[in-house]
């Protein structure tokens, strides 16, 4: 045998129970083939846990066994005690290595001769056949530290006569189901894992470190690219010169739609980069909810499902007209209080009311100079700021959530009820102090986006 | 160095950077002091990339704008600086020049606006801040920026993008303000000392305002506190201020400057100091405190780049990667259509066996198909290889072979099948569901059949569907 260097666990089983869409959740990775069709893996494919170029350990997705009863068959024919075994299963592979009809058997067999640790994966949602037992006969010869693991591809449920049958061939027997799988049962798998052998227990367990730094590190990272694009967004501002003494309504139209085109764009690039940090990048989404071809982003429908309504956004409107207020009251050194927030209050409500539905003013600049342009932006729809907030941590939810063995299309349909899971009063006035200063284009430094990326993190974390 | 042309290197870096998560934690780790220190890290990383710029760098095309810019408008300043001097101080021989004039280009108006400048400071972080917008040096950039220019064409495309901090293009503007008025008090210093060399001038002062000689010696003295105990000759003294008082229709006291005319002149040492302290020296100040301000507006914008934060988290964050280093090859999925398939069983077969059926399960799965048979075969599952050849040797005619339609065929199957059907004429394949779903099998479960029997391509093997 080898030396071993990291720990290495080979997927092994029988066809189709679902060994790569496990490896495929354990190592984070959407691009590993899965299908109801058998035979799908025809290679053993390695997948090491890498930090910063070093291998921690490596998990192995082999085919699974084909002919195991005539691999068996031969082993047995070798009449030696149970230290000799493994020597047996060697002599196998050399004998067999370039015959074609052990082909799968070699694949799957090799990494454990090398000394990765068994994980052996059935399916509790189809009964038990004797047919296994020819498999793990297999694996009881390599003596391999082994542990199984029971996946439910289907709704049935035999996992109990699994249990029962998988006890005698393996010391440790999990339930994991790689299409709903959180950051919890994937470390409690690790723990699994670690027990499987002392040498591994250290490394295995700093793995598991790693996976909750790395978890935290995509929070991070997704809080920070959605407070970027709400700050682009919302600060954004977009220009058309023209050459005649005025411009037309063709052109102010053609100004709107580059703008609203501008503003989707930074949705859909905020989407891909946060699937990208997922790793979720071949993701097959249903597109029309995220197209605004039904909903649209500018629709009142859509404002209020997924922004505030009139009345939500009144109150945020007068809570931020009474922070002028009470600015008001300040440089009067107290005299005016309670006038100066009323007025205050009164004019920030006001304006909420009737921001709700316009975009952003078109002005013309230069009209006197000679170079003549139109311009418009920043956001001044107070709504907005919620409405893309909602639809990017939706998004992000649906996207942290889901497993990457599932190759299913993605819908996103996003109900009127998520918005009560993320949006509190007191996140309301929070949020809206920063998105006051982002539509006023003044300059945000990195501490202030820092508290703004913290808010959009706790709520991530809310949400997760 | 934390200067605008590396603030725009690391935009343009970070705008057109394809570099990989590896290459960014690479340079973190070739780096491990900058860690801490995120500021020189982003420097650090904007001069490494800077050779993969294409060329004209934008740093390099706006700073020659800017330059071109600044410099024109500080010439204009100057030479309007100087020929306000100029005129300020022309005297034609009849009427004496009053100082207060030339006091106010260069204490007075100087101080305004560089009060209007502090201001500017304090509200530069706002984008719309009118105290920035009010600066001559704003009005004037956006007016020439109007006009048709080659360079201005080649930089609107990429300044229309330029997604540069308010801040930094505030103090951008107040710091260039500060130069251009420098520009203009070295043309009124100019005047002066050209004016005072090449003419003999006679300086008075005049007010209708009712102001004693001694008020306005003590208001001068006030002004000169800055110089007046190192060079008390460079403030005038009650004397000279009594005797240059003027009035235009005072008779007696212009027979009295006129005998005093050499006395008169002193007051160009004043006027001088005036403009090197207030027009000059103040304004340096000013001008080195908006080149801090921009200097310190740049250092906090570096982190606000859009895509900074996330290479700053690439370069020191550990690299974790649990992807495959190989790529898998693409399979076929494709359906197929099996040509041999019946949908209901015959009455009775030579022989019905089980692939990994136990001979219970079989008579079960019979009573439901209502298929009789004298013979009934238990094969695969835990039976030995010897014991299936040997259930092979009693099967002949037509078989029935039932398969449990959720377990995919292995190549087990398929050696068992091929050796079947040399023994047989007919093998009926029925992959079965399981007994919670009466037999009835699935329709994807089917289809894996049907595209494993689809590649053995026997006329003798048929398909229960």
């Amino acid at each position: 045998m080898e030396e071993m260097t990291h720990p290495k666990f080979a997927v092994v089983g029988h066809p189709n129970k679902g060994k790569s869409a496990i490896v495929s959740s354990l190592a984070l990775d959407d691009s590993v083939q899965i299908s109801d069709t058998p035979g799908t893996t025809t290679v053993k494919r390695s997948f090491p846990l890498k930090v910063d170029g070093k291998v921690i350990y490596e998990l192995f997705d082999t085919p699974g066994f084909q002919r195991a009863r005539r691999a068996l068959e031969w082993l047995e024919g070798h009449d030696v005690s149970a230290d000799k075994k493994y020597e047996v299963v060697n002599a196998f592979i050399h004998t067999f290595k370039e015959d074609p009809k052990f082909n799968d058997e070699i694949e799957l067999l090799e990494p454990i001769m090398e000394g990765a640790g068994i994980i052996y994966v059935v399916d509790a949602s189809k009964p038990y056949g004797e047919e296994y037992e020819a498999e793990m006969e297999i694996l009881r010869w390599t003596g391999q530290p082994s542990m199984a693991l029971i996946n439910h591809i289907d709704e049935d449920d035999y996992t109990a006569e699994w249990k029962r049958a998988l006890g005698h061939y393996f010391k440790i027997v999990r339930t994991y189901n790689p299409m709903d799988v959180s950051l919890e049962q994937h470390l409690s798998i690790l723990e699994s894992m670690a027990q499987l052998k002392e040498e591994w227990t250290a490394p295995v367990k700093a793995s598991m470190d790693f996976f909750q730094h790395y978890y935290d590190a995509m929070l991070h990272q997704s809080s920070e690219a959605i407070s970027q694009a709400l700050q682009s967004a919302i600060s954004l501002t977009e220009t058309l010169y023209f050459e005649s003494d005025n411009a037309t309504e063709a052109q102010k139209k053609q100004l709107e739609t580059h703008y609203k085109n501008s503003l989707r764009a930074i949705e859909s690039d905020t989407q891909k980069s946060i699937e990208s940090i997922w790793k979720h990048e071949h993701l097959e989404k249903n597109q029309n909810p995220l197209s605004f071809d039904d909903m649209d982003l500018f629709s009142e429908a859509s404002a209020s499902l997924f922004g505030l309504t009139r009345k939500e956004l009144l109150m945020t409107g007068v809570s931020s007209g009474a922070v002028t207020g009470a600015g008001i009251d300040l440089l009067f050194a107290g005299h005016t209080f309670f006038l100066g927030g009323a007025i205050g209050a009164v004019a920030g409500g006001v304006g909420a009311y009737f921001a709700f539905n316009e975009l952003s003013e078109i002005k013309v600049f230069g009209k006197t100079l000679g170079s003549k342009y139109l311009e418009i932006g920043p956001m001044e729809n107070r709504n907005f700021p919620y409405i893309l907030l909602g639809r990017l941590l939706y998004h992000t939810s649906v996207i942290a959530k889901r497993s990457h063995a599932k190759r299913d299309k993605v819908v996103f349909e996003m109900q009127s009820s998520f918005k009560e899971k993320w949006l509190d009063d007191s996140l309301k006035k929070e949020l809206e102090k920063y998105h006051k200063k982002f539509r006023s284009g003044k300059a945000v430094d990195a501490e202030e986006m820092k508290v703004y990326d913290t808010l959009i993190y706790g709520t991530l974390q809310k949400l997760l | 160095m934390m200067n605008l042309k590396a603030y725009l290197d690391l935009y343009e870096v970070l705008q057109q950077d394809r570099s990989t998560r590896e290459e960014r934690r690479n340079f973190g780790l070739t780096f491990p002091e900058l860690s801490k220190q995120p500021l020189q890290q982003l420097l650090k990383w904007a001069s490494e990339k800077r050779v993969t710029l294409k060329k004209p760098l934008l740093s390099e095309t706006l700073s020659s704008y800017l330059y071109g810019i600044t410099l024109t408008l500080s010439v204009f300043a100057f030479i309007l600086g100087l020929l306000s001097g100029v005129g300020l101080l022309s005297y034609n021989g009849h009427e004496p020049v009053n100082v207060i004039y030339f006091m106010a280009m260069v204490i007075f108006v100087p101080l305004f606006t560089m009060l209007l400048a502090l201001f500017s400071m304090l509200r530069a972080n706002s984008a719309q801040s009118i105290l920035v917008h009010i600066s001559p040096a704003y009005w004037m950039e956006r007016m020439v920026s109007l006009l048709p220019n080659k360079l201005e064409t080649q930089l609107k495309g990429s300044l229309s993008d330029l997604k540069v901090s308010p801040l930094v293009l505030n103090w951008l503007v107040i710091k260039r303000s500060q130069m251009i008025a420098l520009s203009f008090s070295l043309g009124l210093l100019l005047a002066l000392l050209g004016v005072v060399a090449t003419r003999d001038i006679a300086f008075a002062w005049s007010t209708t305002l009712s102001v004693s000689p001694e008020s306005f010696h003590s208001f001068l003295n006030t002004l000169a506190f800055a110089w007046r105990d190192f060079f008390p000759w460079a403030v005038p003294s009650v004397e000279l201020v009594e005797q240059s008082q003027y009035y235009r229709l005072g008779e007696k006291l212009a027979d009295e400057m006129i005998s005093n005319a050499s006395f008169l002149g002193e007051w160009w040492k004043f006027l001088l100091f005036a403009t090197l302290f207030y027009a000059l020296v103040l304004r340096l100040f000013v001008y080195a405190l908006s080149v801090f301000g921009l200097k310190r507006a740049i250092a906090r914008s570096f982190l606000t780049l859009e895509g900074a934060q996330a290479l700053l988290h690439d370069m020191n964050e550990p690299l974790i990667s649990t992807r495959a280093s190989t790529h898998e090859k693409g399979f076929n999925s494709e359906e197929v259509l099996y040509p041999r398939t019946i949908d209901r069983f015959d009455r009775s077969y030579d022989a019905v066996l089980g692939w990994a059926i136990d001979r219970q399960a079989l008579t079960v799965i019979n009573e439901t198909t209502e298929v009789i048979s004298p013979a009934l075969y238990e094969t695969g599952g835990a039976n030995t290889l010897e014991e299936d050849r040997s259930i092979m040797e009693h099967c002949h005619g037509e078989v029935l072979l039932y398969v449990k339609a959720w377990e995919p065929p292995t190549m087990d199957f398929m050696d068992f099948l091929e050796m079947l059907l040399q023994k047989t004429d007919k093998v009926l394949i029925a992959p079965m569901g399981t007994q919670s779903r009466q037999y009835q099998s699935k329709e994807k479960d089917l289809n894996v059949w049907a595209r494993k029997l689809f590649g053995l391509n026997s006329p003798k093997v048929w398909l229960k569907v």
